[in-house]
């Protein structure tokens, strides 16, 4: 009985410490990402390890708590990266859009 | 009967051990690679395949209806707004000039955005028979 007990809760604490330290390289990529969309796309990554990371504790301890928590994340996880790629990355770096025609009357 | 919950319970704890491993690679893979592009790629591994995976486990896991409801409501709104994000990021990388262009294999939003001028202007001149399309093919 207390087998296959032991073997659930190893592979659990194991996916645990799985998506911390996947969520600790998403921090370095994030924090010395070249652009700011490199740090969108981190944030998005990182929402959905965080929403992994729910749910493994929630594989480990049987209880939904924390289903909602993992519903508005999944629902409003994509927005911060959205608006840093609609707003913040053309100010960042204002090149001109007609770079691709330049770069083929070059060729 | 003891053992099929057993069973279920293991093949539960495997799942969420497999995506979580998933979410690993996909967070070495964004540490790795080089361009936007490239971690745009690496990036969609945890938010669809990891977590989908996570998400099955927990549902093999806790056996009861709403439970299992909101499992599958998490996984829907997931694979909803996750290609939305990375289609706009990768759409301001490619207008803000972010991305290698050397290491391009074929750009063919290069030439839709602009072939579209000269053809235009190649019909205007053909006495404007608009329906030919034997020239873009």
């Amino acid at each position: 009985m207390s087998g296959p007990e032991t073997v659930d809760r190893v592979l659990i604490t194991a996916a645990v410490v799985f998506v911390v330290v996947a969520g600790a390289l998403l921090f370095v990529r994030i924090s010395r990402g070249p652009s700011m969309l490199d740090r969108a796309i981190g944030l998005d990554v990182f929402a959905a390890v965080i929403i992994a990371g729910l749910g493994a504790k929630s594989a480990f301890a049987r209880d939904s708590f924390y289903f909602p928590i993992m519903l508005v994340l999944a629902f409003l996880g994509f927005t911060g990266s959205v608006g840093i790629a609609r707003f913040i990355a053309v100010r960042d770096k204002p090149l001109s859009h007609r770079r691709p025609a330049d770069r083929e009357g070059k060729k | 009967m003891s053992v099929w919950v057993q069973v279920t319970d293991t093949a539960g704890a495997v799942l969420v051990f497999f995506g979580a491993a998933i979410c690993l690679l996909g967070a070495v893979g964004m540490l790795k690679l080089p361009d936007v592009l490239s971690r745009s790629h690496a990036a969609t591994k945890p938010q669809t395949l990891g977590l989908l995976l996570v998400l099955a486990g927990v549902a093999l896991r806790l056996r009861s209806g709403m439970d299992l409801a909101t499992l599958a409501l998490i996984g829907f709104f997931q694979l909803m707004t996750s290609p939305v994000a990375a289609h706009l990021v990768a759409r301001s990388a490619y207008r803000t000039g972010q991305i290698e262009r050397g290491e391009l294999l074929f750009d063919d939003l290069d030439a839709q955005l602009t072939r579209p001028d000269a053809e235009r202007e190649r019909e205007r001149e053909r006495d404007g028979d608009t329906d030919t399309e034997d020239g873009r093919s």
